[in-house]
């Protein structure tokens, strides 16, 4: 099986962020950058159908320089080759925009099967993969926890709200964006960092591609959330609390 | 005829097909002993070479061969009985060497010593007074060995040993009972044949049992990388620590022919002394099982067959074995070279592992908290930024930063700093250390968090550090050699040992039972300072297990993230032993173990011992103060 999974580089999490002068995005100079999420469990799902079922893993991204670093952790976790679209004015190009640069790089390749994180950490949108499928005339499903290779095509399961799961059948090729927790991501380790040297990067730009840049969408300002602390006391015996404190804490923050 | 001349020297009257005899016999038995140290020799010479040793400086190497060796001062010293019995053998055989080459040749016909002579007569009767104490030794030994019998030994009954005690005795019975026959008696050749037989039996044995020690440890004492528990850089592109074969260096080699199975290292072991798999003992010799079986250059797996991954990952990297071991094996380097092979190629697959890994692959700390949380505390102890122009760097560590009890050791050591002047100021952006993912074997991760902080450092021109968690400054100061030149650092009880005398003294009512952290004691060799501490604040009393034989609290290695051990808890079994003491407190120098403890303690029982670590004691005397009052900025 031919997958490609579709990647974004994104500001760490753990990074302080500050709002730049212009008031439209935040302050990049001291970020620092790591893979989104949501595609991490997508490689990590197509990495573990190709160990079962063989075939390649392409890794897709569009990006500014930086995003080499990335595509050289994705490459060190075992995907085989990446195609990267170098893009400095990503940020100028709405979902729509990215997802036409990131079809047209596709068409050249035609997998079996494309995925990609349900959402980005930065914008969140959860858009580009819907939008990749249309424009490349395939069927998508979206939230996807787990795929399965079958006979016809894939089995996969599906989050619905409120614990409540869907499965569902689907024929090949087809485009899944992925939520994260299905899967365990596995390390990064020494050896498939070198051996990630050796591996294919094959460098597109968007004019090659032949995509401009015109959004239809155009953000207009980001701000930060206001904090709010909120303490909660839970009342009763020490043992009641305890119970509804692991009740709150698996079924409200979900950490258990 | 009593004590006349030593007989066993000149037999008189030997044939020539005596002699030819005993010359076939000679040449056999030299056979017998190449045939298997040949082999031996072969694996060790060509297995890999050791990418950085180097043999200069040499004094440390000479020193520790005359001291551990020539002196027999570890083996005494670690077990004093065993070890002088050991000792009086081991001195025999260097007073013997030149009475069985003699013998040797006597035997040809070309005898060297005479017992006639002045100096022939006088180095018998030398080497007699050796004999007589090697008996002595040899029989101590056996009674040991076969009635009393210590558990590390093994279960089984060595009969190769027993054997080869019974062969030393007669080497020396033989020797000894000659002074007491005329030499023309039959008696005296039968002496002398007995003599021989024994010796030229021993000799093939050597190399085909554990007495190969014999031979390899004194070149393995001397050529060890000579730095307790050193983890050797990896070589190239295509070395991922210990994977197969074709990985064991020569030191490591020859380190597992060495091995006397003799136990201390399991003796010491927390792994092993709580019904866990691993056995320090048991890897080294499974290390030589794989060498017996397939070489150094095979490709086979290291782990699987002949050692378990599980025992691997059950190290806390406390180096109680490699300090104890008499023969020089580094077990520390063998171990997390184990790790490293299974890590640095993904084999090993462990839940918590990975999140620990994928934890420090983005974020900052081992404890998966946002950094945000450690700007809170910082900002909410007031503790300074630093900002180049303060004399300490305060290192926070994971456990300083995040930790809620690892942040109140921060915050008592800080009022301590502000009581005594000293400036100081804490990091903007810390990164883990990289000491879990260190010793756990994953070098991409350690490698990128190493260099990550030595940047931060550099920027920060920091020239001096102090951090309150040892393993911190084990791996600021040694393990981010590899990757640049770490500013100087040193543990808070270092500094506090230093301004002890500035520092108010409190009353000498508590008994406080301080616990050495593997990584400030045996890793870095500072025992008093924290005591001197802890000496301000009652008074200091020893758990039966101290000093260089303090018991692990169980965290270290990297195991303080990997979740729930299998067998008994390290951590209780250290701290019934602590509590047994009767100290109404333990005295703790490290987050880890202060960590382990807090939850060990609570567990034993009722009314425990309260815990803190020499930070909190040390501050427990100082008046009330406000905070930061003496800091210049």
């Amino acid at each position: 099986m031919k997958i490609i999974v579709a990647i974004k580089q994104v500001p760490d999490r753990d990074a302080q962020f500050r709002i730049d002068g212009a008031g439209k995005w935040i302050e990049e100079a001291d970020l620092q950058f790591a893979l989104n999420e949501s595609d991490a469990y997508a490689l990590e799902e197509a990495l573990q159908l190709k160990e079962k079922h063989g075939g390649e893993v392409i890794v897709l991204s569009a990006g500014p320089e930086r995003i080499g670093q990335t595509i050289r952790e994705a490459l060190a976790k075992g995907a085989d080759r990446a195609i990267n679209i170098a893009c400095d004015d990503l940020r100028a190009r709405d979902a729509l925009g990215v997802a036409r640069l990131l079809a047209a790089a596709v068409k050249q390749e035609s997998p079996d099967l494309l995925l990609t994180g349900l959402q980005s950490e930065d914008l969140g949108l959860g858009q580009t993969g819907v939008i990749l499928a249309e424009l490349l005339d395939l069927p998508h499903a979206s939230l996807i926890l787990h795929v399965e290779k079958t006979e016809a095509g894939l089995t996969v399961k599906r989050e619905l709200e409120e614990g409540w799961y869907q499965s569902i059948e689907m024929p090949l090729p087809a485009v899944l964006t992925i939520q994260s927790g299905g899967n365990k991501l596995r390390y990064a380790t020494l050896m498939g960092i070198k051996r990630a040297k050796t591996k294919e990067v094959r460098q597109l730009t968007a004019a090659e591609l032949g995509v401009d840049a015109t959004p239809v969408v155009v953000l207009d300002r980001v701000s930060l959330p206001q904090k709010q602390k909120s303490t909660q006391i839970l009342p009763g015996s020490p043992k009641e609390a305890a119970a509804a404190l692991v009740e709150k804490l698996k079924f409200e923050v979900r950490v258990l | 005829m009593l004590l006349s001349l030593p007989t066993l020297a000149s037999p008189q009257h030997f044939s020539l097909v005596e002699k030819i005899v005993f010359a076939g016999m000679m040449v056999a038995s030299g056979y017998l002993f190449w045939r298997r140290f040949g082999v031996v020799l072969n694996k060790i010479l060509k297995s890999k070479k050791d990418p950085n040793f180097h043999l200069f400086p040499i004094g440390k190497r000479v020193w520790d061969f005359f001291w551990e060796v020539l002196c027999q001062a570890k083996v005494i010293r670690e077990r004093p009985l065993p070890g002088l019995a050991h000792a009086l053998v081991f001195w025999a055989f260097l007073a013997f060497a030149l009475v069985t080459l003699n013998h040797c040749a006597t035997g040809l016909g070309v005898g060297f010593l005479s017992p006639d002579g002045l100096v022939g007569r006088w180095y018998f009767y030398f080497a007699a007074a050796f004999a007589l104490a090697c008996a002595v030794g040899i029989l101590g030994l056996f009674v040991r060995r076969f009635l009393v019998r210590p558990r590390w030994l093994g279960e089984k009954l060595s009969w190769e040993s027993g054997f080869i005690a019974f062969l030393i005795f007669a080497l020396m019975a033989t020797y000894l009972a000659s002074f007491f026959v005329a030499d023309a008696d039959m008696a005296a050749r039968i002496l002398w044949w007995a003599h021989s037989l024994a010796l030229l039996t021993f000799l093939p044995l050597i190399p085909h049992t554990k007495h190969l020690h014999l031979v390899l440890s004194p070149a393995t004492i001397f050529l060890s990388r000579g730095s307790y528990a050193q983890i050797p850089p990896l070589s190239g592109d295509e070395d991922f620590g210990l994977v197969a074969g074709t990985d064991l260096t020569q030191l490591v080699s020859l380190q597992a022919y060495s091995c006397v199975e003799c136990g201390r290292c399991t003796e010491h072991c927390p792994a092993a002394n709580t019904g866990k798999l691993l056995n320090p003992k048991e890897i080294i010799l499974g290390v030589r099982a794989y060498l017996n079986d397939l070489g150094p250059a095979s490709d086979q797996p290291l782990l699987g067959k002949y050692n378990a991954q599980e025992a691997v990952f059950q190290c806390t990297t406390c180096g109680a074995c490699e300090f104890q071991c008499p023969v020089g094996i580094e077990h520390v380097p063998i171990l997390v070279g184990l790790r490293r092979g299974a890590v640095n190629t993904g084999a090993w697959e462990d839940d918590y592992g990975s999140k620990l890994f994928l934890a420090l692959e983005r974020g900052s700390n081992a404890l998966g908290i946002s950094p945000a949380e450690r700007d809170k505390f910082i900002q909410k102890q007031a503790l300074p930024i630093f900002d180049g122009t303060q004399e300490y760097c305060l290192w926070l560590g994971c456990m300083g930063g995040y930790d809620p009890k690892g942040r109140e050791i921060v915050a008592d050591f800080a009022r301590v700093m502000n009581y005594l002047g000293t400036s100081y100021g804490v990091l903007r952006k810390e990164k883990c250390t990289g000491d879990p993912v260190r010793r756990l074997g994953n070098d991409l991760v350690f490698q990128q968090l190493a260099e990550a902080n030595l940047e931060t450092l550099a920027q920060n021109k920091v020239k001096k550090i102090v951090s309150i968690c040892p393993h911190c400054v084990r791996t600021i100061q040694e393990d981010w050699k590899e990757y640049g030149t770490p500013p100087e650092i040193e543990h808070h009880s270092e500094f506090l040992a230093r301004y002890a005398d500035k520092l108010p003294h409190q009353s000498k009512d508590e008994t406080i039972v301080f616990h050495d952290p593997c990584y400030l004691g045996r890793y870095r060799n500072v025992y008093e300072q924290p005591r001197a501490v802890a000496g301000l604040a009652g008074t200091v009393v020893e758990a039966p297990r101290n000093h260089e034989r303090s018991f692990c609290c169980g965290a270290g290695g990297g195991l303080a993230f990997l979740g729930e051990e299998t067998g008994e808890r390290v951590s209780h079994n250290r701290a019934a032993e602590l509590v047994a003491t009767g100290a109404s407190t333990v005295g703790t120098a490290c987050p880890f173990c202060n960590t382990m403890f807090r939850d060990a303690l609570a567990a034993g029982g009722e009314a425990p011992p309260q815990l803190l670590d020499i930070a909190q004691l040390a501050a427990r005397g100082l008046p009330i103060a406000s905070p930061i009052k003496d800091q210049a900025n």
